[in-house]
């Protein structure tokens, strides 16, 4: 099976410091995969170049087995079937019915096939009743879930989230989960990328794990082994929580 | 003797929120776009024209006369459009002044949008025009602003509504060109009332432009 | 796309602007309009809101006019800006006759300069001859820092006017010291400055009569008096105003016609007739002097004052007229 993202051996560096270390890695369709590692390990980072906001100092980076460059118009293309959450949520200045309305509108859908589709996702998640409030007033947790919405609304085949839900109440965070898994599950054998520090989200939700260390991925298998069985020293310490950070 | 009556000073009024709100208008339809581009997008030399925009803030006003002047004249090069001492002038040597204003603020104003909302929006599968004019968007209590500096700069001067227009009673004669006129005239309790007026003028326009700006700011 | 009410809005205002503008233009347009250059003294004497009206309305036309200092309105003239100039600088507009930029030079009034200054009047420029001798004294006294000049400095009639009574003295004002202060304002303001330095030094300028007696009407001046008033024999403190149509040939889009008409009009019996019956603070303010004008019966003026009256040559007639002024305040003028 083809996988929807591959990285080739992507470096990036800032100035002297080097985020992201010849990594190579993929994400299948129909997979979710997991993210995880000490803070300033890349996984940010990694994450970005996956959503085309950035270009890979060495490296390829192929899209459904295509490579891609990232000012290209086909970086633009992909980037409208991807939905992105952000590790720092914003809402733009106006409604949250707005706000959502926005993924639909950039990509050039009726006005009337788009409210229907921003009230659905609103009522699922609960948000209908402030729909017509601005976006900047809403909580923490209403603000996750909006942004949420906002990237999953367009019905996008690759979803990558930063820090997923994290500094939320376990009620608001279930809520999330229970929205993935349902995108996850909804059909379309979506790829679904999670960066996370929360060794008990990523057995919840993910198929397939890795391990970024300072850089690198030191660390890539599916579930049970990654948990359970892994190769890496640092794995085992890891997900025991063993290693302070 | 003075030479504004009641009607004429309606008039004057008139003329003078008309020229004024035209420069603004159409330096703001330049500037706006333009500040955007300098704020937004990356270029050689960006630092450089940064900079004169800003001391174009300090451009005099009576420069800028002088210029359309000599642009306008019967002996330049568009003198036989005749637009010299009709209002029509008055807004274009006003125009160039609001313009680096407007443009210098703006350039500002979408500087200092939140980082993460650029990217959000380029996330979000933006095209370069799209993003650009979200951005705008999001910054729009600042552009607002830039506007509203720049009619200000534009209704209280005198030295180019003077030259290109020549306060010809009646037809280009203006808030502040017949406080002049009453000043050398001597008449310096009228000018005061004049000068009352323009301010009054202006704070009506001001605080509905500020009404716009609270009503969003939820 | 969604039109909420801020968009509405500024549709709105652009929209009532764009009409305000097509209105003005569209209800602007149907008069015949003569553009006419003019100094701002001439101007701010309110001659010309007297007499224009009668010829707007007789002719069906209207006049722009365009209050600039002298030198700006000749260079209005040049550059064809205008349709014709009301000045009075004798020998600058000979010259803009003399290059080809006007037809020619059409006396039309005159009034007179006066030498103002400070009452203590240390120069004692009130009991001179003639205003070439006063001169003389206040640079004496100017040169010893006993007072000042202040001067236009601004190529107006005026300050070309002073410049000659200095030159028949045979002085070179760029070798004056500071006694002598070159301003660049206009002649109201000028007034006003002498009014201020009055409290320090004494101060002398020459002024026209007509912006002096404004200023003094205002009471904007009380420290400020004529010291040395013109003289029947004194042609130098005559101000001499002309009426210059813009050569059609050079200029070719000016409106010709209604300028010579206007020209024509200003000289003939109604247009100086009509001069000399405009009056301010109390005073006749300029004098016809047309060729060939002889004033009509009806426009004899016979005020008197306190300070008398005297007798002035007007083409061989003679007219008595005003000389003093109904502002009671004291003037210093032994000549009378």
């Amino acid at each position: 099976m083809k996988p929807t993202i591959e990285l080739r051996e992507v470096t990036r560096r800032y100035g002297d410091v080097v985020a992201v270390r010849k990594v190579s890695l993929s994400a299948f369709p129909g997979q979710v995969l997991g993210i995880v590692g000490p803070s300033g390990a890349g996984k940010s980072t990694l994450l970005r170049l996956v959503d085309l906001l950035e270009s890979p100092d060495e490296g390829k980076l192929l899209m459904e087995g295509e490579p891609v460059r990232v000012d290209s118009p086909k970086a633009t293309e992909f980037r409208r079937r991807i939905g992105m959450v952000l590790q720092r949520p914003v809402a733009l200045n106006r409604s949250v019915r707005n706000n959502l309305a926005y993924a639909l509108r950039i990509r050039g859908i009726e006005e009337e096939e788009v409210f229907r589709r921003v009230d659905a996702e609103l009522k699922r998640l609960g948000l209908a009743d402030r729909s017509m409030k601005n976006a900047k007033t809403l909580s923490g947790g209403e603000m996750q879930r909006l942004c949420f919405a906002r990237a999953t609304v367009f019905d996008p085949d690759i979803l990558l989230l930063d820090e997923f839900a994290a500094n939320l109440d376990p009620s608001n965070v279930a809520l999330l989960e229970n929205q993935l898994k349902t995108f996850v599950s909804s059909g379309g054998n979506r790829t679904v990328v999670i960066v996370t520090h929360n060794l008990f989200q990523a057995r919840r939700l993910c198929d397939a794990v890795a391990l970024m260390w300072d850089g690198s991925v030191v660390e890539y298998a599916d579930k049970k082994k990654f948990f359970e069985n892994p190769d890496d020293s640092r794995t085992a310490e890891f997900v025991k929580g063993e290693i302070v950070y | 003797m003075v030479t504004t009556t009641g009607l004429e000073l309606l008039d004057v009024t008139l003329l003078s929120l008309y020229v004024s709100g035209m420069a603004t208008i159409l330096g703001s339809a330049v500037g706006i776009p333009l500040g955007a581009l300098i704020g937004l997008k990356e270029f050689g030399g960006k630092g450089a024209i940064k900079t004169i925009t800003y001391t174009l803030y300090g451009f005099p006003p009576v420069l800028s006369g002088l210029f359309v002047y000599f642009l306008f004249s019967r002996s330049g090069p568009f003198g036989d459009f005749g637009i010299l001492f009709t209002p029509t002038a008055m807004i274009i040597a006003e125009t160039f002044l609001v313009i680096p204003l407007v443009t210098g603020i703006t350039i500002t104003s979408v500087v200092e949008v939140d980082k993460n909302i650029k990217e959000t929006v380029r996330a979000m599968g933006a095209s370069s025009r799209q993003s650009t004019l979200t951005v705008m968007r999001e910054a729009w209590v600042g552009l607002l602003m830039a506007c509203m500096v720049g009619f200000g700069r534009v209704i209280a001067e005198v030295g180019a509504a003077y030259l290109v227009g020549g306060n010809i009673d009646g037809k280009t004669r203006v808030l502040t060109t017949a406080i002049m006129l009453e000043t050398r005239m001597g008449n310096f309790e009228w000018a005061m009332a004049l000068g009352a007026v323009l301010l009054a003028v202006a704070l009506c326009v001001f605080l509905f432009l500020r009404l716009l700006q609270e009503r969003e700011m939820l | 796309m969604r039109l909420d009410w801020k968009v509405a809005l500024a549709l709105v205002l652009v929209a009532a602007l764009i009409v305000g503008a097509v209105g003005y233009v569209l209800l602007a347009g149907e008069k015949k309009v003569l553009v006419l250059a003019t100094t701002t003294s001439t101007y701010d004497s309110g001659l010309l809101d007297y007499i224009l009206p009668v010829f707007e309305d007789d002719f069906d036309c209207e006049i722009d006019v365009i209050a600039v200092g002298s030198g700006a309105a000749m260079e209005l003239g040049k550059n064809g800006d205008v349709d014709m100039l009301l000045v009075h600088s004798p020998s600058a507009e000979t010259a803009f006759v003399n290059d080809g930029y006007g037809e020619e030079r059409n006396a039309v009034m005159y009034n007179n300069f006066i030498v103002v200054g400070s009452a203590s009047d240390p120069a004692d420029a009130n009991h001179s001859a003639n205003v070439t001798i006063a001169f003389e004294k206040i640079y004496d006294n100017g040169t010893v820092g006993d007072c000042q000049f202040l001067s236009r400095g601004d190529n107006s009639g005026t300050h070309a006017k002073e410049l000659t009574i200095w030159k028949n003295l045979g002085l070179n004002v760029s070798n004056f010291d500071d006694w002598y202060v070159e301003t660049g304002l206009g002649m109201g303001d000028l007034l006003d400055m002498c009014e201020e330095e009055d409290a320090t030094t004494p101060s002398y300028t020459l002024s026209d009569d007509a912006t002096y007696y404004q200023r003094l009407s205002e009471n904007l001046i009380p420290h400020v008096q004529i010291v040395y008033n013109y003289q029947e024999t004194d042609s130098l403190l005559k101000n001499q105003y002309s009426v210059i149509v813009l050569n059609e040939t050079r200029f070719p889009h000016i409106n010709h016609t209604l300028a010579t008409e206007f020209k024509d009009w200003m000289i003939s019996q109604e247009g100086q007739d009509l001069i000399a019956s405009y009056e301010m603070y109390g005073q006749q303010l300029f004098y016809p002097n047309a060729a060939g004008y002889t004033p009509s019966t009806s426009s004899l003026k016979s005020q008197t004052s306190a300070f008398g009256s005297e007798e002035r040559s007007v083409a061989g007639v003679s007219i008595p007229v005003a000389a003093g002024l109904k502002v009671e305040l004291p003037l210093r003028c032994d000549r009378w």
